[in-house]
């Protein structure tokens, strides 16, 4: 259990930050120097914060208000550093065995071979670290971290020094290996594949503040703001005017359309009438209709648009479309309105590069509203 | 080799390897303090160690004078207590090697704490060593062809080493007189031969110096 209160202010930034996590792998996600790394410091005793409260398992770790901060020498956590910071001058045993020195050697040996062995280091404990490759290294910078039997364990990046193929191979293991722990696990990545495959929980960091927090399948399914869609890596997070907000779906207003959105039951969006509503159009739900095509059924074809194909972006097997609505006024997302993604196949059967009037239709369920319209 | 020439060149080795370990002894903790903390007088410390590589070493010499004298800030009182007087001593000829030693020693072990991966620190700190300790265990260990670099740099200049032991431990034969006084010596007396002579030990030993040190400095 880990409760975290921080703010630190530096000449152009500032972190400031609050959540908790139980026994449980949280990771925080957002963009590089958004204060991820800065936030472990802090929870490591190698920051000071200029005011908060760190609070593991009912240990006060700091309390600025009261006076308190302990070193990072007695907070008894593990860290596992971006780039390993594995100490070169000493072998890999020696390495795992470095925080074990207050133990009777005979102990200190068994942890430190049982440590290897579970991490499949058994052969290399006389190695040195500039002898392993970039997945060893890891595994030797993980079993440091764990060998103490830390109450928290903190990584930093954990696989971001390592090639892109290597990367996707050892997350499923270093998974295993974190949740096999059964305790608080904080985890730093900026890769939102890694954040959601390693995590059960999700910090969205942005610009030193936290944009959204809770377990991963709820912040991803429902991001509470366009900065946090958008962080989270959803296209087509637009903008309109709410027409009416009902139980079961939201009437809005986009670019003099009206389009309607299934609301949601569990978290039912409410806004009068007129206020502006922030909304997402996943872009592969959205179908293309032949303009020429004589009356569309309005039952299978909702929220049906006219308008044109401005540009299009071949991805090797898939088409991004730029869909620009035929209405006046600047359109949503600069030179169009919507992206809408294609398979190649569908490209050349509906042969869009010599036809590019289209109408396009979206069902109601592709349209997703979020709860705040905040720009920020 | 004549008994004087033997006895200055024991006198040199003597003095050159006893001022390395006093510059050692005091410029790596002053080296680490000035890689690692910020306090009041830092600057001004920098330019204090560095100082002698910068005066002249009759300069440096006769601050030790005014230091280390009979009637000195130190001096006086340890004349007063014990009885003892360090110039004209060859004790005061590795004081004087030390003091211009120094900061040859500092420069380059104070580049090399600073180059070592604060990260690496930072994770001693987490697993539970102190400030100390990880100087000891980590800092130093990963530091230490720098230092060493600096120590065979300060031996080099302690061997050669004229000025400021003139000032400070006089030219007395058999007692004071280094290997370079005792070149000063012998040319200003007219004895080529032995001045010829004493230039080319100097000159092999400054080599064999440099060369022992490569060899150490791959190993390391």
């Amino acid at each position: 259990m880990i409760e975290v209160a921080l703010r630190k202010t530096f000449p152009g930034f500032t972190l400031d930050v609050a959540w908790q996590a139980g026994d449980e792998v949280v990771t925080l996600f957002g963009p590089s120097g958004a204060g991820k790394s800065l936030t472990l410091q802090c929870l490591a005793g190698l920051a000071r914060p200029d005011a908060g409260r760190v609070v593991v398992n009912g240990r006060v770790f700091d309390d600025v208000a009261a006076g308190v901060h302990l070193p990072p020498q007695a907070r008894h956590l593990g860290y596992v550093f971006q780039g390993y910071a594995l100490f070169p001058h000493l072998t890999v045993a020696e390495n795992v065995a470095f925080g074990l020195r207050d133990r009777p050697a005979a102990e200190r040996r068994r942890r430190t071979v049982d440590v290897l062995a579970q991490l499949e280091l058994g052969n290399l404990g006389a190695r040195y670290p500039g002898e392993l490759s970039g997945g060893q290294q890891q595994r030797v910078a993980v079993g440091r971290a764990i060998a103490p039997d830390p109450a928290v364990l903190l990584l930093d990046e954990p696989l971001s020094a390592l090639d892109a193929p290597l990367r996707r191979q050892l997350r499923a293991e270093l998974r295993a290996l974190i949740v096999g722990l059964r305790r608080t696990v904080v985890l730093v990545t900026h890769d939102l594949g890694e954040a959601y495959q390693l995590g059960d929980r999700l910090v969205l960091y942005e610009a030193g503040r936290v944009v959204q927090a809770g377990p991963k399948a709820e912040v991803l399914g429902r991001p509470a703001s366009p900065a946090v869609a958008r962080l989270i890596g959803l296209r087509n997070v637009v903008r309109g005017v709410v027409v009416k907000a009902a139980t079961d779906r939201v009437e809005i207003d986009w670019r003099g359309h009206t389009v309607e959105a299934v609301n949601s039951l569990a978290a039912p969006f409410q806004a009068p009438a007129g206020a502006p509503v922030a909304f997402v159009v996943r872009p592969e739900h959205v179908r293309l209709i032949r303009k020429d095509r004589v009356g569309p059924d309005p039952a299978h074809h909702m929220n049906l648009l006219e308008g044109a194909i401005v540009d299009a972006i071949d991805h090797g097997t898939t088409w991004t479309l730029l869909f620009r609505i035929a209405a006046p006024g600047p359109p949503s997302q600069g030179a169009y309105d919507l992206e809408i993604e294609v398979p190649h196949l569908v490209y050349e059967i509906l042969d869009i590069s010599r036809d590019r009037e289209w109408r396009v239709s979206m069902h109601r369920g592709a349209l997703q509203v979020l709860a705040s319209a905040d720009p920020a | 080799m004549s008994d004087a020439v033997a006895t200055a060149l024991w006198l040199s080795v003597r003095v050159s390897i006893l001022a390395t370990l006093a510059a050692a002894l005091v410029g790596i903790p002053l080296a680490y303090l000035l890689a690692k903390r910020r306090f009041w007088g830092h600057q001004a410390l920098d330019v204090f160690v560095m100082l002698p590589l910068v005066l002249p070493p009759t300069v440096t010499g006769y601050y030790l004078i005014v230091l280390l004298g009979r009637r000195g800030w130190l001096g006086g009182p340890l004349y007063e207590l014990t009885g003892f007087s360090l110039p004209f001593t060859w004790y005061a000829a590795v004081v004087a090697s030390a003091v211009m030693a120094l900061p040859l020693l500092v420069r380059p072990a104070r580049a090399a704490i600073e180059s070592v991966n604060p990260d690496l620190e930072r994770a001693a700190y987490v697993l539970g060593r102190s400030e100390w300790r990880t100087a000891l265990e980590v800092t130093l260990p990963l530091a230490r062809r720098g230092i060493v670099a600096g120590a065979v740099l300060a031996f080099a200049r302690a061997l050669g080493e004229f000025g400021a032991t003139l000032m400070l431990a006089g030219n007395i034969p058999g007692r004071t007189t280094t290997v370079p006084l005792a070149i000063y010596t012998a040319v200003s007396t007219g004895e080529t031969a032995e001045a010829q002579f004493l230039v080319l030990l100097l000159t092999t030993l400054s080599c064999a110096v440099v060369v022992i040190a490569g060899r150490l400095g791959s190993r390391l």
